[in-house]
């Protein structure tokens, strides 16, 4: 089954061609995963201007596809969540093509797109992971912090979210008060692992006592706040590296104990981690470590572009949607929805 | 192309081909990477051939101490000092560039990237060169980096390689991951103040934690929603981060039946439908990321501008753009919020 995919949720235009899991063609524009703002060609306010770029990256995706349009089966978009103008721009774009190619559209949740990611294959079919339902689905990105129950495919039921800053989102500011630029997370994990990512500093794990799988960061960053003001410039400067990695460890070891409290109450002992931050190697070794302790496994994104935003999680979700027939009913009433939960498909 | 093994004699003679002007592949302490002299615009043009790389994309280079590095860029003591805590080591530094760096190596915004690594024969290199070298990876633009001669090699096309002069091996280099960028350029707009808003009056609350700056949110908002109106309502909120603006507007959302307000800072902007109050939609806001005022223009903030609708922009203060049209289309309402002590805030509503 081939389907044409847009995700325009926030910074990243992107279309990908899916065949089952498979990409058959994966088109993203943005620099991010390389060099931030400062490598692209396109300063970071066009990274807004989707308009300006979605017929390129399509047309781009087609011409890498090789074959026609017409042997597409179905479309599918990002519904949400994400920004309402970027997310209005990929809404549009997919309705106008099943339109003119009169093709059936799978609406996608950004948060399964995530929640597949680590089960997307390259062309040639690989990794060749099979699905073991059921799974905690965990996501840590920029913009979510999620713990997510997915009994069998396209079926979820969200167990805790961040009810503040994600977690993400709490490291780019981090790095921010300490002058290190954005986006704060692969610095913030550089520091960190050259000081052996010890923790000398302790910060508060927000709501870790709380009884709920919600998440909070925002007080953490208030309290790296107060940190610095008592500190004078040279030592903030000669204690740079343990003071980004114990903040570091304050959010993994947060994200990791709340993980461990719903692996606890479910029974479920399988994760699939998706989402930006899940690039930091050092989150992935506790994530390990927590699982081989309850002898189960994890699974993350196979390829790094899969950890970032991208359309190829989105046309692969919509797979196992287009199995399960859920449709865009009436195409004209297909809306964007900035804060979208997952939605409750078959529970 | 001539291939040597790394050792003083190669180091020697990749100097000698670089100040020719020519193309040589070199370890690193990251991963092989594309030397020519940066100080010739004529071999970064070979290298810029060299890597398919688009015109207007950077291209960051050694340097192999701090004196050099300050010939090349404007720094300020601030960045200077952090600079010296995290190099030497497998960083590239962004700094805004001076007049001598050649064009080509600069981003569209006249940055530049700067490398001092940990890792001796490329230090050694650049001393005797006593110039930068271009520290770009040796793959083409868009495939991966190499970690051995010999994949380097499987990859090129013949016209790349006749393109190499010198290639010096140094066997399979360690995987280490290729620098992380640390961008310390910051960004330089105007910003929106206070006084600039022609403010009447003004009050104080005092909060001693989040339920209480909810409930002064609360207070405020019912204060200073005017129904009927036909302008949209604005609250700018400024204040440092962690002081609990986006607690502000939970607070302000509980009232409205909106329960999932959550930071809006990623995606800059989340809207919230709302049948309350003679309120349509409530549009909450967080410019923090805005790194360009032109920026603005992509946010779709003029179509938002209508009666019934709320924004709660956190970072207001730095739209210093929207000024003339919030003044003439909407309501304005100014929030400031300071830290005080520990969960102490103060919150002043400047109408």
């Amino acid at each position: 089954m081939k389907i044409l995919a847009i995700d325009t949720s926030c910074d990243e235009t992107s279309c990908a061609i899916t065949d089952g899991r498979k990409v058959v063609s994966n088109v993203i524009y943005s620099q991010i995963l390389i060099h931030s703002k400062w490598g692209g060609v396109v300063p970071s306010l066009a990274k807004r201007a989707h308009e300006e770029k979605i017929d390129y990256v399509v047309n781009e995706c087609l011409r890498k596809y090789r074959d026609p349009i017409e042997t597409i089966d179905y479309f599918a978009v990002t519904q949400g969540p994400g920004l309402a103008i970027a997310l209005e721009v990929g809404i549009k774009k997919i309705k106008q093509l099943s339109l003119q190619y009169n093709k059936q559209l799978i609406p996608v949740n950004h948060l399964e797109g995530h929640l597949y990611s680590s089960f997307v294959q390259n062309s040639k079919g690989n990794p060749k992971q099979s699905f073991m339902f059921p799974y905690l689905g965990i996501i840590i990105s920029g913009g979510h912090t999620e713990i997510v129950r997915i009994k069998d495919h396209v079926s979820y039921e969200t167990l805790g979210e961040t009810i503040d800053d994600a977690a993400g989102e709490a490291i780019d500011k981090a790095a921010k008060m300490l002058g290190l630029g954005y986006p704060g997370g692969p610095v913030v994990e550089r520091l960190a692992r050259e000081v052996k990512n010890r923790e000398i500093y302790h910060f508060p794990r927000p709501m870790i006592k709380n009884q709920s799988l919600n998440f909070s960061f925002s007080g953490l960053k208030t309290s790296l706040y107060y940190f610095l003001k008592e500190m004078n410039e040279n030592k903030k400067l000669s204690q740079l590296k343990d003071i980004a990695s114990s903040y570091q460890e304050a959010i993994f070891d947060t994200l990791i104990t709340k993980t461990e409290k719903a692996m606890k109450e479910t029974g479920i002992s399988r994760l699939i981690v998706g989402g930006g931050v899940i690039a930091n190697m050092r989150l992935r070794r506790l994530f390990r470590g927590l699982v081989n302790t309850y002898e189960g496994e994890v699974l993350f994104p196979p390829y790094s572009y899969l950890t970032g935003d991208n359309a190829a999680m989105i046309g692969v979700a919509a797979y196992y949607k287009a199995k399960k027939n859920i449709f865009v009913k009436n195409l004209t009433q297909l809306d964007r929805i900035p804060r979208f939960p997952l939605p409750k498909y078959y529970l | 192309m001539k291939i040597l093994h790394l050792n003083n004699k190669a180091i020697e003679e990749a100097k000698k081909v670089l100040k020719n002007g020519e193309l040589v592949i070199f370890p690193s302490d990251t991963v092989y990477a594309a030397l020519v002299d940066a100080t010739s615009s004529q071999a970064v043009n070979k290298l810029i051939a060299f890597k398919n790389r688009p015109p207007g994309k950077p291209i960051s280079f050694f340097v192999s101490n701090f004196k050099m590095m300050k010939d090349y860029v404007k720094m300020d003591s601030k960045q200077n000092a952090l600079i010296h805590t995290i190099l030497p080591g497998p960083f590239t530094v962004i700094l805004k560039a001076n007049k001598k760096v050649v064009s080509g190596l600069e981003s569209e915004k006249g940055a530049v990237g700067i490398r001092i690594p940990h890792y001796d024969p490329v230090l050694r290199l650049v001393e005797k060169m006593n110039r930068p070298i271009t520290a770009t990876s040796a793959n083409l633009s868009g495939r991966s980096p190499h970690y051995s001669i010999k994949t380097l090699l499987q990859e090129l096309p013949k016209i790349k390689k006749d393109m190499i002069d010198l290639i010096v091996d140094a066997g399979h280099l360690p995987r280490n991951k290729p620098s992380t960028v640390i961008d310390l350029t910051s960004s330089s707009f105007k910003t929106l103040r206070q006084g600039d808003m022609k403010m009447k009056n003004n009050e104080t609350f005092i909060s001693r934690g989040t339920r209480e700056t909810e409930k002064i949110a609360q207070f405020i908002f019912n204060k200073t929603l005017v129904q009927g109106t036909d302008k949209p309502l604005i609250y700018i909120l400024e204040g440092e981060m962690g002081v609990g603006k986006t607690i502000f507007v939970k607070g302000v959302g509980a009232l409205l039946d909106i329960n999932n307000i959550i930071s809006p800072t990623f995606v800059v902007s989340y809207e919230y439908t709302v049948h309350k109050e003679g309120v349509n939609k409530l549009i909450h806001c967080d410019f923090f990321n805005i790194e360009d005022e032109e920026e603005f223009e992509y946010l779709g903030f003029e179509h938002n501008l209508k009666p019934r609708t709320i924004f709660f922009i956190e970072w207001g203060e730095r739209g210093g753009k929207l000024k003339a049209l919030l003044q003439k289309r909407a309501k304005v309402i100014y929030i400031k919020m300071k830290y005080k002590k520990d969960n102490i805030r103060e919150i002043s509503l400047n109408l």
